[in-house]
Formats: C-alpha cells, structure tokens, sequence
C-alpha cells in the first residue's frame, strides 16, 4: 500500500516539474532553453512512477519500518537533527550541538546522565577546537560571540548568515 | 615514455612534506573509517570535503583519494574479527574471513586481506598510469554531442549493474536531474523551481546531499537495531602468510585484481560489485567450492583484492572522461569542481601536476596502507571495542559541520535532514541510491552538452544520430536498455 502510494506521488511529481518546466520554454530561437532538461526529467520520473504502480501487486515491497523501541529510536534522531537546525541560530553551534548530543544520547541510547553529559561535553570541545580553531571554520556562535576562531587567535564577527 | 615522465613529476609534487603528510593523514583516516562499522567511505569523504576546501587542489584530492582506498584496506579488519563489514565492499570476506579467525586463523586473514589489497591496488595504479593518458587522448577529440552520449551511456551502464530494480534506479537518475536543475540556469539566468526562495536560487548543495543520503540514513538504519558483536581474537597471531596459504592465494589475487579492475572502469561497478563478482568466480572455479563460507582463504584473497584494484579503476573514467562510475567518485568528481578544476579529456595535460600527482600519491598511499594494516592491526582491534552508541552523535555532529561549512547556510542541515529522511525510506523500499548521486553531479554537464549539441546542429537532434561515435554510444544504451526490459525481474521488484 505504502509503495502503491509512493508510485502515485513520483506521477504527480513527475507531472508538476513537467508541466512548470514547459512554462520556462523548451526550445527556443536561439536553442534549447531551461525547461527543456527538467521537462525530460520530469517525463521520466511519471513514466517510471507509471510503470512501478502498474506492475502486479505481487512485486511491491512491503517495507521493513521499524516497530516500538526501534521507531522511537530513529525518531529520537530526526528530531535531534531538527532541534539542532532549528536552535543552531539562537543558541550557536556548541551549545545547540551540545544540547543535541545528550538528548541524543539519553533518549536514543539511554545512556546514563554522567556518561551522555561527558561525551557530549569532551565531543563538542574537540569539535569546536579541531575545525573551530585549528582548521578556522566558521561555525556558528549564535548570540554568545564571534562566529570563527582564527588561527591567529582573533575571532571574526558574527555574519547575517548565521 | 609520456607516462614514466608524467609519474615522474607525480613523485616530484607528491614527495613533499606536506603531500605526504596529507597522504599519511588520509591513509590513517581511510582505514579508521574501513574499520568503523556504520561510518562508510562516502559519507566520510563527505564529511571531510571541508576540510580540503583550506588546502591546494593537489593537497586536498590526495587525502580524498587515500581516504577512499584506505577504507577498502580497513573495511577487512572489521569482517574478519567481528563478522560485520566495515564498509560495503567487504561484505563477502565475512563469509570466510570471519570464519578463518574463528579457527584460530585471524592473523593469516587479516594478513592476506592487507597483502591482497596491496598487490591489487600497486597493479591496478600501474595499469592506471598507463590506460588513463591513452583515454584522454581518444577523449580529447570528444566534441559536446559525444560527451552527451557518453555520459548517456555511463548512466546506462550504472542502471544495468545495479541489484536492484532499474526501473527505481532510472527515476532515481531522473529526480538526480531534477534536484540538480533547481536555482540559476547560468546560460540565460532565469530561475528554475526556486519558487522564490533565495536559499534555492543557490541551489542545492552537493554535500547537503550526499552528507544526507549517505551520512544520515546510514545512521537511521544502524539505529533502529542493536547489532551486539563478539570481538573474535583480542591478540593477532601469524600475520605473515605459510606457504599453503601463498599457494592458495596468489591466483585469486591476480584474478580479482583483474577483475576488479576492469569492473570499476565500467558505470555502475565500483568495489562492491567487483568484491561480490570475485567470490563468486572463485566458488565457481575452485576444486573445492564446499570449502567456501567454511574459512576457504581464497574467498578472502580474491574479494580484498578485487576491491582494491576497482578504486584504481573507479577513479580513471573520472580524471580522463570527467564520468563518475560510482557515487564516491562522483563526491570526488564534485570536489575536483569545487576547487575549480574540470576533470576531462584536458585535464592530464592542463593539469599534469594535479594528474600525476594523485597517481603518484597512489603508489605511496598503497606502501602507507600495508604498513598500517599489517604492523598497526592491534591498534585498529581496540577501534572495534568502541560502541556505536558513542559513534553515531559524533557522526551527526561531524554531518553538522560538515554541511554548514559549506555555505554558512542553515538552510542546508534541512536540506541534509530531508535527503536524510528521504534515503532512509527509499532504502527501505530497495531504492538504489548512488544513481541519484551520480546524475545529480553530472546533470550541469550533461544540460551543457545537450543545449550546445542542439544549438550547433541545423538537423535538431538528429546530430546525435549523424556522428557515427555518438551513434554507437546511443545505439549501444538503447541495446542496453532493450536487455533491461528482456532481463527477469530481481526478488520480486522490476
């Protein structure tokens, strides 16, 4: 069933792109023009889509999603990634990361609260130290200051990006 | 004589202190990744692509490339004394490395798999060095409608080696177009499907996308099940191969490494394939097949061997053709493009000291690699002690910087998160996911080659079937696509 309506969403999805990139024109005076690549994506993604839904039921997959624990698990990690780019603006990357790494670990692992407050204490120091400071990439320091440690030791300021 | 020379100027900017420190450095994390089962080669080349942006091209391909073949080496440890692959490629040395070591035999494994690895990978740069130059040069007289039909027939080629269905892996290249074509068109600047939004008039990110499908499903897919592993040997005992054990070895080393070469040369091939194909072959034409899956030593010879000599292979296509064959190359290829170098048919005489120098850095990773692997193996056992609940947050944190460095963007961690929750179902399904990868790398050249071959052709399209080498390469997918059609359904998924 699930499979049945994945086929069904990669028609529409198919149609859509199809149908905007015919809007960007196909060929033109002086050539091809944008839409005519993402037209022909789009063609092939309906037709694949067409040839996967009307294929005997026997051939579709019943896919293996997890159950209980296992579903909270994968889960628990969605939102984690979510909580993190959804903080990493207000709160920087270290303390967003940090955050992350003991929820991470308390719920999906179910780590006790002195290993999980270790790890991710000692896992964004050298994190922040190693591409931070040795290798000068910015990451983000949300409100708490400059955005990149230099080599040099300065820091540069905050961009409007972060 | 072109290539000696051009091997000697490889050795002459690869022999710095600099070079061969980021040779070292990406050898060390090569087999560090090998080793660390649910951390494989793509997703760490990913991670890491940042990191290079710093560094020059020379510099920064090197390490990518050492971090690629270093991981075929490692990947062997984790078979063979824990019964989990360290990455794809060594799947099948499970089967009878794992139950070498449980015979007592882990060193004679772990000794072949290094050695095996090393010849295989010393043949297959060898044969490199020499094969790369002759097909750039064939190459060079490639005008856009033959570079469109290549890369046409590379993709098709991918599509006919996978395991699974082609049908999937077809629309799994098409949404690769797909994704690919959103932001600027920089032939006349209009916006295509940004809708917008100025985070998509960028377009999506390469690593947002591969740091996604490969770093974070990886991680969905371990996570959801506690895999509890047995360390089989705490100390390795008799690295060093008897003489029963050379006997045994050495043909199927020659013949993966043949093997494995000529597979990774092909779309679609790669290491995995080749490791799978070279077992098979071996239980094929062996006097003895009831002894595989038993501890039979050429079930491990051959595959180590095999996948080796195809990342030699794999990474030819790509510096002489500019034509990823598997998605780690592709991530090679993006990288390449990032530093603001176009690999092709001009690329080794343009770029002879970047050329040369991942093919010196070749020989050199592979000399590092054995010394690693063979003396350093009971400092790679204690890696195998640490838990992946440990890992996978550090993964994550890894995935996190390693998207946003790229752009500053946060925009790209929802991008990463998506393709992360997208490739985590599609895997569920038996969707293949590397097509995806390579087709969106490709897709910038492959629009570039159709809209100049139409713009240059009185006839329309029909300039593709009037250059009788496009028009083989054309009529040669089309063959390809009609044994696709005619070949039966794999477990139930066409």
């Amino acid at each position: 069933m699930f499979e049945r309506a994945l086929n069904a969403f990669w028609i529409l999805l198919g149609a859509a792109a199809a149908a905007y990139a015919w809007t960007l024109g196909l060929i033109g005076a002086s050539g091809p023009e944008s839409g005519l690549f993402p037209f022909l994506a789009g063609l092939i993604i309906m037709g694949a889509g067409a040839v996967l839904l009307l294929r005997p039921a026997s051939e579709n997959i019943a896919p293996d999603f997890p159950r209980g624990q296992a579903l909270w698990r994968v889960l628990g990690v969605i939102a984690g990634l979510a909580f993190m780019a959804i903080s990493i603006p207000f709160l920087g990357f270290a303390v967003a990361g940090f955050i992350t790494m003991v929820i991470l670990l308390r719920t999906v692992e179910k780590s006790s609260w002195w290993f999980s407050l270790a790890l991710a204490l000692v896992a964004i120091v050298v994190v922040v130290w190693l591409f931070g400071r040795v290798l000068g990439m910015a990451l983000p320091r949300g409100p708490w200051g400059c955005e990149a440690w230099r080599p040099s030791g300065g820091c540069s300021p905050v961009s409007a990006s972060s | 004589m072109e290539a000696i020379g051009g091997l000697l100027t490889g050795f002459g900017v690869i022999l710095t202190l600099d070079n061969l420190f980021l040779c070292f450095l990406g050898s060390l994390i090569g087999t560090l990744v090998g080793v660390l089962p649910g951390v494989g080669p793509l997703a760490a080349l990913a991670l890491l692509l940042p990191i290079t942006f710093t560094m020059t091209p020379v510099g920064g391909m090197v390490m990518l490339a050492s971090i690629f073949y270093g991981a075929m080496y490692g990947g062997s440890t984790t078979s063979i004394l824990l019964n989990i692959p360290g990455e794809a490629a060594s799947v099948v040395t499970c089967l009878d490395g794992h139950q070498m070591a449980k015979q007592g035999r882990a060193g004679a494994a772990l000794g072949i798999a290094a050695i095996g690895s090393f010849v295989a990978g010393t043949l297959g740069v060898i044969v490199m060095t020499f094969f790369a130059p002759t097909i750039a040069a064939v190459a060079i007289r490639f005008g856009p409608p033959e570079n469109f039909a290549l890369m046409v027939l590379g993709i098709v080629c991918t599509l006919f080696m996978i395991t699974g269905s082609p049908v999937k892996g077809a629309l799994m290249v098409a949404l690769g177009f797909l994704t690919a074509a959103v932001g600027i068109d920089v032939v006349n600047g209009r916006e295509r499907f940004t809708f917008g939004s100025i985070d998509l008039s960028a377009g999506i990110e390469l690593l947002a996308v591969v740091i996604g499908l490969f770093g974070v499903t990886e991680v969905l897919n371990n996570v959801e099940r506690v895999v509890k592993s047995t360390l089989v040997a705490e100390r390795i005992r008799g690295l060093w191969p008897t003489l029963a054990d050379w006997r045994a070895s050495w043909r199927p080393m020659l013949r993966g490494s043949g093997l494995g070469f000529l597979l990774g040369l092909v779309p679609g091939g790669g290491p995995v394939t080749a490791s799978f194909m070279s077992y098979a072959l071996e239980k094929r034409i062996s006097a003895h097949p009831d002894g595989f899956g038993k501890g039979a030593i050429e079930g491990v010879a051959g595959p180590e061997s095999a996948n080796n000599a195809a990342v030699a292979g794999s990474i030819i296509p790509v510096l002489s053709l500019g034509i990823p064959s598997n998605a780690v190359t592709a991530l090679l290829l993006g990288a390449l493009v990032i530093h603001g170098v176009q690999p092709g048919p001009l690329f080794i005489t343009q770029r002879p000291d970047l050329f040369w120098g991942i093919v010196a850095s070749m020989y050199v990773g592979n000399v590092l690699l054995l010394l690693l692997n063979l003396p350093l193996v009971g400092l790679w056992v204690q890696f195998l002690r640490i838990p992946y609940r440990v890992l996978f947050p550090i993964v994550l944190l890894l995935s996190i910087v390693g998207v946003y460095s790229a752009n500053k963007n946060v925009f790209d961690l929802w991008v990463m998160l998506g393709f992360g929750v997208a490739g985590y179902v599609l895997s569920k399904l038996k969707y293949d996911l590397a097509p995806f990868v390579i087709a969106f790398v490709l897709a910038p050249l492959l629009e570039q080659s159709l809209r100049q071959s139409l713009a240059m052709s009185p006839d329309g399209a029909m300039i593709f079937v009037q250059r009788p080498g496009t028009a083989l390469m054309l009529v040669s997918s089309a063959v390809l696509v009609a044994l696709m059609v005619r070949r039966k359904p794999k477990g139930g998924s066409r």
